[in-house]
C-alpha cells in the first residue's frame, strides 16, 4: 500500500446470511480513475457498498484514502457517491436537490446554492436547474446524481453504472468529465459490465467474478498474466486451407475455424505462433497473408477469458 | 472544467444535521400522499363535530351524555378520549414513527443521507423532529375546529374551557412525540415493524390498561392518560374496566416518565440506525 | 436465410390449465408465509384461546365441579368474537403486500402477460388471505366443535345445536370474505405494503371510534352500521341466534357488508391491470 492508494482491502469478505456477496479479496486501488468490471451479480455492488460504508465487513479490514469508512462519516466530505440505483425526491427541482444534499456537508445556504449551481453547470443541467427532478428524463436523472456526488469536489469519486440510460451524446461527455476528473489529480472508481465504456475512461481496471477480484491493474498488464489462456489470431489470407495445414503440425495449435477469406486458430503458446506466423508470411509459401488481428487486445476478450478460466 | 469550491473543514455536529435533515424531510413529509390522507381522516372528527353542532341547533334540548344534559366542553373531551387519544395519535405514531427511516430505504433515497459526512443518528433525528411538526400541523387544526364547533353547544362558553383546549393540545403534542419515538425503534429495529407497532398500540396498550398491577407502566398510554383534564368516558364495558383499574400518576410523575421514553427510545433507534446495514432492494 | 421476427409475440400455445392459473399463485403465497418463522408464531398465538376453551370443555365434561362451565351455542359465537383480534393481525401481516408488493415491484404486467386473466389474479390472492384467515377462525371453532364431541363420548350437544356447523361455517365466510376483500383493494391502492396495513388500521379503528362517540352522545346502538366490526358482530349475533347487541337492523348490516365487498371489488377492478393509463 502507498500513501495515495484510494482503497485497500485486506482479506475482505462479505455475505449476507449464507449467501456470499465478497469473498476474501485483497486489493489496492491506486490514485487515478479505476474501473471495476464484472458481470451482473458479480459482487461489483457489494464491493461499492463497503467501499462507500454502507455496508460493515463480515471479515477483514477495508480503508478508503487512508481510512476505515464503516462509521466514519467524517470520511465522506473527501467523498462523492453516485449510486445506481434511479432513485430521487421527485417533488424537489434538481438544484434544491444537490443543494440540500450539499448542505449535509456543511456547507452554509449560499455555498450550498453556488455550489449546487457549478455543479449542475458541469453536468449540463444549468437550464433545467429549476425543473422538478420527476420531469426529468432517464439521462439527466443520471446526471443530477452525478452532480450531487462531485458539487462538494471530492477527492474521491465513486461512480456506480453512471453512464447507464444516458444517450450517446450525454454517454460522451460524461466519459470526458470522468477523465478530466481524474486529470485534475482525484480518485475515481467507476463501476461498470459494458466493458468498451470503462476501456474509454481507463486501463486501470479491476475484474470481478463471483465475489472473487480475478485481475487487477493495467489492462495490458493484465494480458500477460492470462497468457496461459487459449488466444485467438485472425489471420486474413489468399490461401487459408493451406495455411490450416500447416498451422495442424504443431501442438500449440488447439482449434482451427473458417471464416470468410480468414482462418481463425486458437493457441496455447501465441509468441510461438507469432514466430512461425512471421516466418510464413516472410516465406509466402502458402500465398500472401494480408491481415492478422487479435481479438484478446480487445478488454472484452480479457473479461471473457478470466471469467471462463 | 471548473470545480466547484469546498465548504469549510469540520462536519456539522449532531443537533446540527439534524436541523438540515429537518429541512429537506419536513416538505417531503408534509406534501406526501399519506399527510393528505391522515388530513382527510382527521376531518373525520370535524364533520362528526359539525354534524353534532347541527343537531344541537336543530333540537333545542341539546346533546346528552349518559341521558344527561351535556355540556359542549364535555362532548369536546368524550371527542379527546375516543377520537384523538386512543386512536389518531397512535395511528399517526406507527403511521409516521416506523416510516422514518424505511421510507428512505423503500425509495432507495437513503444512500443519498447516510453517504454524508453527518452521523446517520442525525438523519432519524432530522425526520423525527420533521414527524413532530408535520403531524403537530395535521392534528392541532383538527381538534381546534372540533372545539370552536363543540364547546358552543349546550350552553357551553368558549372562553371558559379555552385553557382546557390549551392544556389538549399540549398534551397531544407530547403523545405525538412520545409514541412517535417508541415506533422510531420499532422501525429501526424491525424488518416488519408495522405488525408490531399495530400490535403495541392497538393490542398491548389497550389490553393491559384493564389489568391491575405494573405492567400498565410499560404503556405511553398510562402516562399520556394522566396528562387528560377531562373525565374518562365509559362508551363501553371495556371502558368502564379500565376507570375501575384506573390509576392517575401525577402530572409531573407522567411529564417525567413520557420525557424518559422519548429520550431513551430515540437514543436506542439512533443507535440501531448507526450500527444497521440497509440492504436496496435491487 | 430466413430472417424471424424477433419482436414481441402473444402466446399463441393452449391453456390448457385455463381456470386454474389462480391456484399457482395462492399456493406459492402460502408457501412463501409459511416459510416465515414470525409468522408461524402468529398463527400458534392465534390459537391460544382454542387451547383455553379446549381445557374449558373437557373440564366441564369430566368434572362435576366445573358443570358451569358447559359450552353452549354462545361459546362458539364468544370463541369467534375474541378470534377477531387474531384475524386483525393476520390480515394486516398477509394481506397488506398482497398486491401492493407485485406494483412495487411491477410484477403485476409480468403476471397477466402470461395466460392468468385478471380475474384468476385477484382470485389467487384473495384465497392466500382467505386460508389463513380460515386458519384462525373456521378450523378452530370447528376443531373445538369435534373436541366437544370426543370429550362428552357423545353427540347430544351436537345434535341439540346442530345448526352449529353450519352458523360457523357461514359467519366465518361471511367475516373472512370482507375482511380479505377490503384489504385486497386497499392493497391495490399502493405500493407500500406499510401504508396498507395503516389504511386498513385505521379504516377499521376509525369507524369503531366515530361509532364509540356517537353512542356515548346518543346513548343509542341505531347507528353501529358505521361501524364495519359492529356490522359484523350483528351478523354473527343473527346467525348464531343470540340476541343482537345493536338496534340496527341486521338487514342493514348486512348491506353494508355487501356494499363494503361490491366496493373492494370495483376497486379491484380498475386497479388490477397490467398497464396503468394515467389520464
Amino acid at each position: 500500500m502507498t500513501a495515495g492508494d484510494l482503497v485497500t482491502a485486506e482479506h475482505l469478505s462479505k455475505w449476507y446470511g449464507q449467501v456470499i456477496g465478497l469473498n476474501d479479496v485483497s486489493v489496492t486501488v491506486p490514485a487515478g480513475i479505476t474501473g471495476l468490471l464484472g458481470p451482473n451479480g458479480a459482487g461489483k455492488s457489494t464491493l461499492m457498498k463497503l467501499v462507500t460504508g454502507q455496508l460493515k465487513p463480515s471479515k477483514g479490514s477495508l480503508t478508503v484514502l487512508g481510512e476505515p469508512i464503516w462509521r466514519n462519516p467524517a470520511l465522506y466530505r473527501r467523498i462523492g457517491f453516485c449510486p445506481e440505483q434511479d432513485a430521487f425526491y421527485d417533488r424537489m427541482t434538481g438544484l434544491e436537490w444537490v443543494t440540500a444534499l450539499v448542505r449535509l456537508n456543511g456547507a452554509t445556504d449560499a455555498l450550498a446554492g453556488a455550489m449546487a449551481g457549478r455543479a449542475l453547470e458541469m453536468v449540463e443541467l444549468t437550464d433545467a436547474a429549476h425543473k422538478k427532478i420527476g420531469a426529468y428524463s432517464k439521462g439527466m436523472r443520471q446526471r443530477v446524481k452525478m452532480a450531487q456526488a462531485l458539487a462538494h469536489d471530492p477527492d474521491l469519486l465513486i461512480l456506480d453504472e453512471p453512464l447507464a440510460g444516458m444517450d450517446p451524446i450525454a454517454r460522451r461527455k460524461t466519459i470526458r468529465m470522468i477523465k478530466d476528473w481524474g486529470r485534475a489529480g482525484k480518485g475515481v472508481i467507476v463501476s461498470s459490465h459494458i466493458l468498451h465504456e470503462i476501456e474509454s475512461m481507463t486501463a486501470n481496471i479491476l475484474l470481478i467474478n463471483q465475489g472473487r477480484i480475478l485481475a487487477e491493474g493495467n489492462v495490458h498488464q493484465i494480458r500477460d498474466l492470462i497468457d496461459e489462456h487459449p488466444h485467438t489470431v485472425h489471420v486474413r489470407a489468399d490461401q487459408t486451407r493451406a495455411l490450416a495445414r500447416e498451422f495442424l503440425g504443431h501442438d500449440d495449435v488447439l482449434s482451427l475455424k473458417f471464416e470468410e477469406g480468414a482462418v481463425v486458430v486458437q493457441t496455447g503458446r501465441p509468441d510461438a505462433f507469432y514466430t512461425r506466423l512471421t516466418d510464413l508470411a516472410a516465406s509466402g509459401e502458402h500465398g500472401a497473408i494480408h491481415e492478422v488481428t487479435s481479438p484478446d487486445d480487445n478488454l472484452q476478450a480479457v473479461f471473457q477469458y478470466l471469467v471462463k478460466s | 472544467m471548473t470545480q466547484p469550491a469546498r465548504p469549510a473543514e469540520g462536519a456539522p455536529g449532531l443537533l446540527s444535521s439534524a436541523g438540515r435533515v429537518f429541512d429537506l424531510s419536513l416538505g417531503q413529509m408534509l406534501w406526501s400522499r399519506r399527510s393528505v390522507f391522515l388530513g382527510v381522516l382527521l376531518g373525520g372528527p370535524v364533520l362528526l363535530a359539525s354534524a353534532l353542532r347541527i343537531a344541537a341547533t336543530l333540537y333545542a334540548s341539546g346533546l346528552k351524555i349518559n341521558g344527561v344534559q351535556a355540556g359542549g366542553s364535555a362532548i369536546f373531551g368524550m371527542m379527546i378520549w375516543l377520537l384523538y387519544l386512543r386512536f389518531i395519535v397512535p395511528v399517526l405514531g406507527v403511521f409516521y414513527g416506523t416510516s422514518l427511516i424505511a421510507d428512505e430505504v423503500d425509495d432507495k433515497t437513503i444512500t443519498y443521507l447516510f453517504t454524508r459526512p453527518i452521523p446517520r443518528s442525525a438523519v432519524l433525528l432530522g425526520k423525527y423532529f420533521a414527524y413532530l411538526v408535520c403531524t403537530v400541523l395535521l392534528v392541532l387544526p383538527s381538534v381546534m375546529l372540533v372545539f370552536f364547533l363543540v364547546v358552543p353547544t349546550g350552553q357551553g362558553a368558549i372562553a371558559g374551557a379555552f385553557p382546557s383546549l390549551v392544556a389538549d393540545l399540549g398534551m397531544l403534542a407530547i403523545g405525538l412525540a412520545a409514541y412517535g419515538a417508541v415506533f422510531a425503534l420499532v422501525g429501526t429495529t424491525l424488518r416488519r415493524p408495522l405488525v408490531l407497532g399495530l400490535v403495541f398500540a392497538f393490542g398491548w396498550e389497550p389490553a393491559v390498561l384493564l389489568f391491575p398491577g405494573y405492567l400498565k407502566r410499560l404503556t405511553v398510554a398510562y402516562y399520556l392518560q394522566a396528562l387528560v383534564r377531562h373525565e374518562m368516558p365509559q362508551d363501553s364495558a371495556v371502558s368502564m374496566l379500565m376507570q375501575v383499574f384506573r390509576e392517575v400518576p401525577t402530572v409531573s410523575t407522567s411529564l417525567l416518565c413520557l420525557a424518559v421514553i422519548v429520550g431513551l427510545t430515540l437514543w436506542l433507534a439512533g443507535r440501531a440506525v448507526e450500527e444497521r446495514e440497509y440492504v436496496l432492494e435491487q | 436465410m430466413p430472417i424471424h421476427d424477433q419482436g414481441y409475440r402473444r402466446y399463441g400455445g393452449d391453456k390448457t390449465r385455463g381456470g386454474t392459473g389462480w391456484i399457482v399463485i395462492t399456493r406459492a403465497g402460502i408457501r412463501t408465509f409459511f416459510a416465515k418463522r414470525a409468522f408461524l408464531g402468529l398463527l400458534l398465538v392465534s390459537w391460544f384461546p382454542f387451547f383455553v376453551r379446549a381445557v374449558q370443555i373437557y373440564a366441564a365434561t369430566n368434572l362435576p365441579q366445573a358443570a358451569f362451565l358447559a359450552p353452549t351455542p354462545e361459546t362458539f359465537r364468544q370463541f369467534l368474537d375474541q378470534q377477531q383480534i387474531f384475524v386483525f393481525f393476520v390480515t394486516v401481516y398477509v394481506g397488506a403486500g398482497l398486491i401492493a408488493n407485485d406494483r412495487r415491484a411491477n410484477a403485476l404486467q409480468i403476471y397477466l402477460s402470461k395466460p392468468l386473466t385478471r380475474a384468476e389474479y385477484v382470485f389467487g390472492k384473495l384465497a392466500i388471505l382467505m386460508a389463513f384467515l380460515a386458519l384462525v377462525t373456521w378450523l378452530p371453532a370447528i376443531v373445538l366443535l369435534i373436541v366437544q364431541i370426543s370429550f362428552a363420548g357423545n353427540f347430544t350437544f351436537f345434535k341439540n345445536n346442530i345448526f352449529l356447523f353450519p352458523a360457523i361455517t357461514v359467519f366465518s365466510f361471511v367475516q373472512v370474505t370482507m375482511v380479505a376483500t377490503a384489504m385486497l383493494a386497499l392493497s391495490s391502492l399502493s405500493k407500500s405494503s406499510r401504508y396498507v396495513g395503516i389504511l386498513y388500521a385505521a379504516v377499521i379503528f376509525f369507524t369503531q371510534a366515530i361509532y364509540g362517540v356517537l353512542y356515548a352522545v346518543t346513548r343509542s346502538t341505531s347507528l353501529s352500521w358505521i361501524s364495519f366490526s359492529a356490522n359484523l358482530s350483528q351478523i354473527g349475533d343473527v346467525i348464531f341466534r343470540q340476541p343482537l347487541k345493536y338496534d340496527t337492523p341486521w338487514p342493514v348490516s348486512l348491506m353494508m357488508i355487501a356494499g363494503l365487498i361490491v366496493i373492494s371489488g370495483v376497486i379491484l377492478e380498475r386497479r388490477v391491470r397490467g398497464v396503468e393509463v394515467v389520464a
